[in-house]
This record gives structure tokens, sequence and C-alpha cells, in this order.
């Protein structure tokens, strides 16, 4: 009788420390993913045991998820692998009966430092960014404006071969004079753009941007000397004299700048 | 945007690494008054060959293309966000046996502008030469892929589809 009841007894003490010895134990679980988001299934999880090197081993399914139960208290060493990225190796300390959760992102195997590109080189700028749109934005509004201006110059060219002459008429003088003055508004507005847009260190000027820059030079002072020549020639009309002097050049400066202006909007139209 | 194609039989089984020794990148816009290529020859790259399959990165800086007009490139400089995002990055891995013939398709993961595109089983063409590889094809990349406005010249929008055609030559380091 008393063999059965120590028997019983050692049964009932096992199973208390057996329950009590896997309240302790944890469960140690999480998900793997690549730097992009997306889950790595099949990596390979290892969990070592720092204390006695005990080593447990598991693999990601196909939702990139681990679990690894029955972990003692304890610290470990937490490895995860799988192909095309860098091995992780974190620590990761159990605790009594406590389940945890230890997501792992792993790392390209091969980075832009490995190809030699320096962090300056691969760091971006929300600064230079910043200047770029504004370059883009100013210039893009040049562009529009250049080509609005297109339409009172054609205007005023033609009027100009109306204005002038001993038979024209003060109207026609006028309309030539507001157009002009229209023109010139518009013009020296689109040109305020493009001088102010910001300018980027280090950019070699090439191409046809070239030609159109350079055309500036002849259709900007011509924007200049076209109506103070036009301004002469309306007086001496206005007082019934014949356009002489300077101001007769009026009409060439103007056909000159006209075209100059032209030829600028096809130099980045048009592929020559 | 390069990338580089290795026969993955002859690469793959041994471990080794592959470095890109020069590239042409040439990307192709398409306008109704312009056609437009931008030409690169400032990537680089890299292949390492593990167990059963090798994995590869290719950068470039987008400041290094050039169209031939400085005002243009700065535009698309500006336009692909290149200020915040000054290198387009192409990452692939060819699994061991991908292909015996010249031609490897490859799945493609390309970060541009700020954002990640997959392209599934781009085309390839491949020459060994010993330890050399000669690698060609096209990227069949497009603007919205990578959420960037359309350019305009004269309010006319450029064409959604911009191919990239690439051609490199590797060595393998042993």
């Amino acid at each position: 009788m008393s063999s059965r009841a120590s028997g019983c007894t050692r049964v009932i003490l096992f199973t208390l420390a057996l329950s009590g010895t896997l309240r302790a134990q944890g469960t140690l679980s999480g998900t793997v993913t690549a730097p992009s988001g997306a889950v790595v299934p099949n990596a390979k999880v290892s969990l070592k045991r720092i204390a006695d090197g005990l080593t447990t081993e598991t693999r990601t399914d196909s939702g990139g998820s681990y679990k690894v139960p029955d972990l003692r208290p304890g610290d470990y060493e937490l490895s995860v692998a799988a192909e095309g990225y860098r091995p992780s190796t974190v620590t990761v300390t159990m605790v009594a009966g406590v389940n945890q959760t230890n997501d792992v992102q792993l790392r390209p195997l091969l980075s832009l430092e490995d190809l030699g590109f320096s962090a300056a080189q691969t760091r971006g700028s929300a600064e230079e960014q910043a200047r770029l749109d504004k370059r883009s934005h100013m210039l893009k509004v040049h562009q529009r404006l250049g080509l609005i201006t297109a339409i009172p110059l054609a205007a005023t060219v033609i009027t100009g071969t109306f204005a002038g002459g001993r038979a024209t008429t003060s109207t026609t003088r006028d309309v030539h004079a507001v157009l002009g003055s229209l023109t010139a508004g518009l013009y020296f507005t689109s040109a305020s753009f493009a001088i102010f847009a910001p300018k980027i260190p280090g950019t070699r000027v090439h191409g046809p941007i070239r030609l159109h820059k350079a055309l500036a030079w002849i259709h900007g002072p011509g924007m200049i000397l076209t109506p103070v020549l036009g301004a002469m020639a309306f007086a001496q009309r206005s007082r019934g004299e014949r356009v002489h002097g300077i101001a007769s050049a009026h009409s060439v400066v103007a056909v000159v700048t006209a075209a100059a202006y032209g030829a600028s909007i096809l130099s980045v139209s048009l592929k020559f | 945007m390069t990338f580089l194609l290795l026969s993955a039989l002859t690469l793959i089984q041994t471990p080794s690494q592959w470095v890109l020794d020069s590239s042409t990148l040439r990307f192709h816009v398409s306008h109704p008054l312009h056609q437009v290529d931008g030409v690169s020859h400032a990537a680089r790259g890299r292949g390492v060959c593990q167990a059963r399959s090798c994995v590869f990165l290719i950068a470039v800086p987008i400041k290094s293309f050039d169209s031939g007009d400085s005002n243009r490139d700065l535009h698309m400089l500006q336009t692909t966000r290149g200020g915040q995002f000054p290198i387009v990055t192409v990452r692939t891995q060819l699994p061991e046996g991908a292909t015996r013939s010249d031609t490897v398709y490859a799945d493609l993961e390309i970060e541009f502008a700020g954002q990640t595109a997959h392209y599934a089983r781009v085309p390839f063409h491949v020459v060994m030469d010993g330890d050399e590889a000669r690698v060609s094809g096209t990227i069949p990349a497009t603007i919205s892929d990578f959420k960037i406005d359309r350019p305009t010249l004269l309010t006319i929008p450029i064409k959604n589809e911009i191919p990239v055609y690439v051609e490199s030559t590797w060595h393998r380091e042993k």
C-alpha cells in the first residue's frame, strides 16, 4: 500500500514538475521579409541557445513565417539565411512562459557600396530636387510666354508694313504701336523667367540650347532698340515729317529681331 | 539601366563573382517632333553566385545619361526626380540551369524615380567567351510604371514607352 502511495506521489510530483517546466517555456515566432516588404519563404532559421550551444533549426513557410516552440528562458542567437540575401543574426532573450515575436528583414546580398558608389553619390537631396523643380517650372512659363509672344510679334510686323509711308493713317500707326508695346511687355516677362531660372552647378551646356541662348543676344538688344527707334519714327510721322535719320532703321531692326526670335523658337522645337 | 546576363549553367555551378567591365545603356523617347536617345556608359554591376543561383545588381547614375542637349537632360533629371533618387538600380536572380541556350529570360526588379517596377521574362542575348560574357537586350520600360509625369514639348506629351537598350560586357572573378 505504501509503495503504491509513494508511486502515485512520484507520478503527481513528476507531473507537477513537468507542467511547471512547460509553463516556463516559450515560443519564438516571426516573419522574414525582403527590403521591398515581400515575404521570404523557405528561409533557414537557426536558434542557438548561447548557454550550451543547443541549436534548433526550421524554415519559413510560404508566408515567410517561422515558429520555434518549447524554448527555455535564456539568451539565444537567432540566425536567418536565404539565397540572394545577407545572413542576419540577432540576440533574443526568452523570458519564462512568454511567447515572443521577432520579425527579421533581410538585406540584399549586393549593395550600392559593393559597386563602388559612395554615400554622397547615392544619397538624394530634396534641396537639389527643389532647385530642379523651380528651374523646370520657370522654363516652362518662359516657353509658354515665349510662344504667346510670337502672336502679337507677328501682328506687329504685319501692321508695320502698313504703318510706314506717307499714305498711312494715325489709327494704323496707333495700332502698330500698341501691338509693339504688348509684344515688348510679354517678351521681357518671358525673358525674365529664363534669366532668373536657377542654374544647376556642374552642368556643361551643349546641344541646341546653345543656339537658342546665342540668338537671344540678337533679339534681346533688338527688342530694346526696336521700340526706341519706333517711338522716334512715330514722333516724326506725328509731326508730319518723313521718317528720317536713325529712326529709319526701325523697320530693319524690327525684322531682324523678329527673324532671330522665330529662329530661337525653332532651334528648340525642331531637330535640325 | 543595365542588366547583365550570364550563362547560368557555366557560372552558377561554380562559386564565383561577375563584374561589369563596360556597358552602353540607351533610353529612347518618342515625340511627334523629336526622337531622342539618351546614352550612358557609367553603369556599374556585380554578380554573386551561390549554391543554386546568381544574384546581380547593376546601378547607373541618372545624371550620366546624355541626349545631346543639356537643357533636355536637366529637364529629364527633374522629371524623373533625379535630385532625390540619383541612382537607377536593377536587381535580378537567376536560378540554377536558367538556360542552356543563348537567350536568357530574366525577371527584373528596377528602382527608378523612387518607384520599384518588376518586369518578367525579359529576354537577353548572351555570348560567352571563356570568362567573358557579352549581354544585350531591351528592357520594355514605360513612364507610367514609375509614376513619372509625361514631359511635353509645345504642349504635346511624349509617348509612354521608353525602351532601354542594353549592351554590356562582363568578366568572371575567381
